[in-house]
């Protein structure tokens, strides 16, 4: 397949990138631009692992086509934390113990910040319904329910 | 006395959590070397057959395509190993179960790789395959696998010799029979005789996976010097090197594995799987190659864990102490043997006292992929069917179960089925434990709702805990901070741990501690992360060599402030005599000493390295609370618990996420996780929205109680290994519960819906 120019802007920057027309979205951004935060654990969107924000909707990227990203505000995983200062979401992940071996992390906080920044104050049962999407193996999602809530309780 | 730390047994936060968090962490699809090239495996379709004919000549010609490889074209690798899968990179003429690597084609891209798979040629001749686990346990079975060479079957026939009273033994073993063993105590027949209540039952447990998110992947390189360079995600660096270098044919000094994190493993990931297959080609071409497994791949074709039958008999007494267990394990090996037979068979009946007791344990080989470890293999199949048991028991006597189970649990000096006595252990205080939870309290609080109904389930587990040698350094750096280096891979915050451990032992705050794992060239040697050993073997020796530097520090202080050793301390950061801190030199001072140009003050490098510790077994009981929906089978968790032994708890925090994620990976077995073969032995649920893991909606919040009994030399502070013991019973918790809300059981891990249905009778079993 011919390979076309593509222009994306991701965390804010502006990329072109010369690829298949095929090629995925998190592909594109791991591979070619180089931003390898955002992960592939499945490539069907079942997993979770490659969210990232679309105009701030979390989105399975491994879903979509390069393409697809054109024209549209690209938030990644590099792109959350502002000004050297982590994102209160990324925070109370390491203070409350809700990573272990850390490779569905990226796309779990990529939803739970766009929970949060939608509706600040969730239930238990909103925060499961918004990370329900994003499997992980390691933690039995409790101390990511209670990082997310910590979370909630100190913008109150 | 309570003893107070500064470092140890706080809940410390992982000292890397910002790199995860920013998605920093560098795993193996992240790397891109120069000159790297794609590798893609063509999969068999069937579960059995011949290779009739192979023509990969249509993909070599394709452009873009580097190289395609059979094992035709691998003959350095020839003659193989039968028993080792390692050794079987590429099908050699027989195909032994569905998704085995038939050819691999290599590309400057991973797609074009791919495209070229689809002009392989192969013509299959498709042979009988055995599938069922009592299939594979028939007499006129079809082989396996045609193949049997260096598949070890001498301890088989030694275990049948001795068993001279079983029947069997006069017949020839069924070919598919690769292990036998029986282990036997006092009378069991004349005790089930004698017992006022016999409980006899068989279960099943599916295949299942470990469901790790990073799929098997490996880049490896090989230079003109015939030097390996190996990133791959494994949970041994060092278990890589070792089994690469075998297959390779090298030493192991030519094999340099770099650490990079791994995204889960759970078991799957002790041999190297994803770094075998580049391995070879990158000696081929010299160029680095990356092979990163689809996860249908994964799914269809890594090493899950196996499915058993185990037939159990219980014998008790009107007051409920049990007299004999009589049980028959079979485990599926897939198509290669070395199923944790020995480890379920044996804590099949671990958890209680039997006076006499007789286990036999079966290995069967099948057309299926070959087994790997998933996290206290075979122990939640065992577990499952002994706790399934036991509570059938408590039902027949009209007992408690959980009283049933106090009355029976073992301690200090009982003896497992393998007739090792037990250590000192903590089930008692576990189950004692349980009683004070808040599940236990809040058990009986919500009624059936809606045609619903709730019940309660609760199961023990346990796991031994495995133990290897290790090693650490700690050495001390010219500004006063502190490297500490080990060939342990971290999963799950060991390495966090360990810079708790050197905290403590050098009264340093934990942000001048830097631990980090070695490549394998320069690393302290470290066995694999596995058997819930990491922490309390390479902590040991962690500890050890903080002490060892310690020890040194002091020296030189010692000599600089004409006092005796005994008379010094180490408290934030310095090291002063008791009593006097005003007398005290840093530990900044300390490394500008040992590191300044002609200074005659040595280096401060302190070594530490152990042998396996005392064995240091965890227990645990697990309970749930369901509801389940008889008209549909559906079942919904309202509540999880987990009461665990683990000795000591160094970091709170990462022992209560790891029981946290044992539990949910448990109950994932007890109600939706099944690998499912259609009758060919195709696998039909290779995704993730098939195979079924648990999301954060399927599980409730998961209560976690730590008690702690330690083991001296069992691990720093006495701690035991805490990752395998929290899978080892929810599932079998699970369908306790199940039977305690719809007053029908399953026999047949895992209670999906449809077969909670078959037990209340509304659809064929």
């Amino acid at each position: 397949m011919a390979k076309q120019i593509f222009r994306l802007k991701v965390n804010g920057d502006n990329y072109e990138v010369f690829v298949e027309p095929n090629r995925c979205l998190h592909e594109v951004i791991r591979d070619e631009i180089g931003l390898t935060g955002t992960k592939e654990g499945c490539g069907t969107g079942d997993c979770g692992a490659c969210t990232l924000w679309i105009n701030g909707a979390p989105v399975t990227s491994c879903l979509m086509l390069v393409g697809e990203g054109e024209g549209a505000e690209v938030t990644t995983i590099e792109g959350l934390a502002r000004d050297g200062e982590l994102h209160p979401v990324q925070k109370a992940f390491i203070q409350h113990g809700a990573l272990q071996c850390g490779f569905c992390i990226p796309g779990m906080i990529m939803s739970a910040a766009a929970l949060l920044r939608d509706n600040p104050h969730p239930s238990e049962l909103e925060i499961r319904q918004g990370i329900a999407g994003n499997l992980c193996r390691c933690t039995g999602y409790t101390k990511i329910v209670e990082a997310i809530e910590a979370v909630a309780a100190g913008s109150r | 006395m309570t003893t107070t730390y500064r470092s140890v047994h706080q809940r410390q936060p992982r000292l890397e959590g910002a790199a995860k968090v920013t998605g920093g962490t560098v795993y193996t699809a992240d790397l891109r070397l120069h000159r790297m090239v794609h590798a893609k495996a063509l999969r068999a379709p069937y579960a059995h057959a011949l290779i009739k004919r192979l023509d990969v000549s249509k993909a070599r010609a394709y452009p873009g395509v580097v190289g395609v490889f059979t094992a035709a074209d691998l003959p350095q690798h020839l003659p193989r190993d039968g028993a080792n899968r390692l050794h079987t990179v590429l099908a050699d003429k027989e195909v032994m179960y569905y998704g085995q690597p038939v050819a691999a084609v290599v590309a400057d891209e991973a797609s074009v790789a791919e495209e070229a798979l689809d002009l392989i040629e192969v013509e299959y001749q498709e042979l009988p395959a055995v599938l069922d686990i009592l299939d594979a346990l028939k007499q006129d079975a079809p082989p396996v696998r045609h193949s049997m060479a260096g598949i070890d079957r001498s301890e088989l026939a030694a275990h049948t010799t001795l068993a001279a009273a079983d029947e069997q033994t006069t017949e020839k073993t069924p070919p598919n029979v690769t292990h036998r063993m029986v282990w036997s105590r006092g009378d069991v027949e004349r005790a089930f005789k004698e017992a006022d209540v016999v409980v006899e039952r068989s279960f099943r447990a599916s295949w299942t996976h470990q469901g790790y998110i990073e799929p098997m992947s490996g880049i490896v390189d090989c230079d003109r010097n015939g030097d390996y360079t190996v990133w791959t995600s494994t949970q041994g660096d060092f278990t890589t090197r070792e089994g690469l270098a075998k297959v390779l044919g090298v030493p192991e000094t030519k094999v340099r594995v770099n650490f990079v994190e791994m995204g889960g493993g759970f078991g799957a990931k002790i041999q190297p799987f994803g770094a075998v297959l580049p391995a070879i080609i990158a000696r081929i071409l010299r160029r680095p190659v990356k092979y990163i497994f689809s996860r249908s791949e994964d799914l269809r074709s890594a090493d899950p864990s196996s499915q058993a039958y185990i037939e159990t008999k219980l014998a008790a007494k009107k007051d409920g102490a049990f007299t004999a267990f009589k049980a028959r394990a079979v485990y599926d090996s897939g198509s290669f043997p070395g199923s944790p037979l020995m480890a379920g068979a044996n804590l099949l009946g671990a958890y209680y006292k039997f006076p006499n007791l007789e286990i036999e344990g079966l290995e069967v080989i099948t057309n299926r992929v070959s087994q790997g470890a998933l996290r206290a293999p075979g122990t939640p199949q065992a577990t499952f069917a002994i706790e399934s048991t036991v509570d059938i028991m408590a039902k027949e006597l009209g007992m408690d179960p959980l009283e049933l189970r106090i009355k029976n649990a073992v301690t200090q000096g009982d003896l497992m089925p393998n007739g090792r006595a037990f250590s000192k252990i903590g089930l008692v205080e576990v189950l004692q434990r349980f009683k004070e939870t808040s599940f236990w309290k809040n058990r009986n609080g919500k009624p059936s709702a809606n045609g619903k109904k709730v019940g309660v389930g609760f199961a023990v587990g346990g796991w031994l805990g495995g133990g290897s040698p290790s090693s650490a350094s700690v050495e001390l750096n010219a500004d006063g901070t502190v490297s500490v280096m080990v060939g342990a891979n971290d999963v799950t915050g060991t390495n966090t741990s360990f810079a708790q451990i050197v905290s403590e032992a050098l009264g340093l705050p934990i942000e001048r501690i830097n631990v980090k794992t070695g490549d394998t060239s320069l690393a302290p040697y470290a066995g694999v992360s596995a058997g819930s050993k990491t922490l309390r073997t390479v902590g040991l020796s962690v500890q050890r060599a903080a002490q060892d530097a310690l020890d040194q520090m002091f020296k030189i202080v010692s000599e600089r402030l004409e006092c005796s050793s005994e008379d010094l301390e180490s408290v934030d950061g310095q090291i002063r005599v008791k009593g006097s801190p005003e007398k005290a030199i840093t530990f900044e001072l300390l490394g500008t000493m040992s590191t300044g140009f002609g200074s005659p003050t040595p280096v401060i490098l302190g070594r530490g390295n152990v042998g396996t510790p005392a064995a240091a077994p965890g227990f645990t009981i697990q309970g749930a609370k369901v509801e389940v929906d008889p008209e549909t089978g559906e079942v919904n968790i309202l509540d999880a618990v987990c009461v665990q032994d683990v000795g000591f708890a160094i970091n709170p925090l990462s022992v209560e996420g790891q029981i946290q994620g044992g539990v949910a990976q448990s109950l994932g077995l007890g109600f939706s996780e099944e690998m499912v073969w259609d009758d060919k032995g195709v696998l039909r649920n290779p995704t993730l929205l098939d195979y079924r893991i648990p999301t954060a909606l399927d599980l409730p919040r998961i209560e976690t109680a730590l008690v702690e009994v330690p083991v001296e030399g069992a691990g720093p502070y006495g701690a035991k290994g805490v990752g395998e013991p929290p899978i080892a019973a929810g599932a079998a918790a699970l369908v306790n519960a199940v039977s305690d809300a719809v007053g029908a059981r399953v026999y047949t891990l895992p209670a999906t819906s449809e077969r909670i249905l078959a037990a209340l009778g509304k659809l064929p079993g």
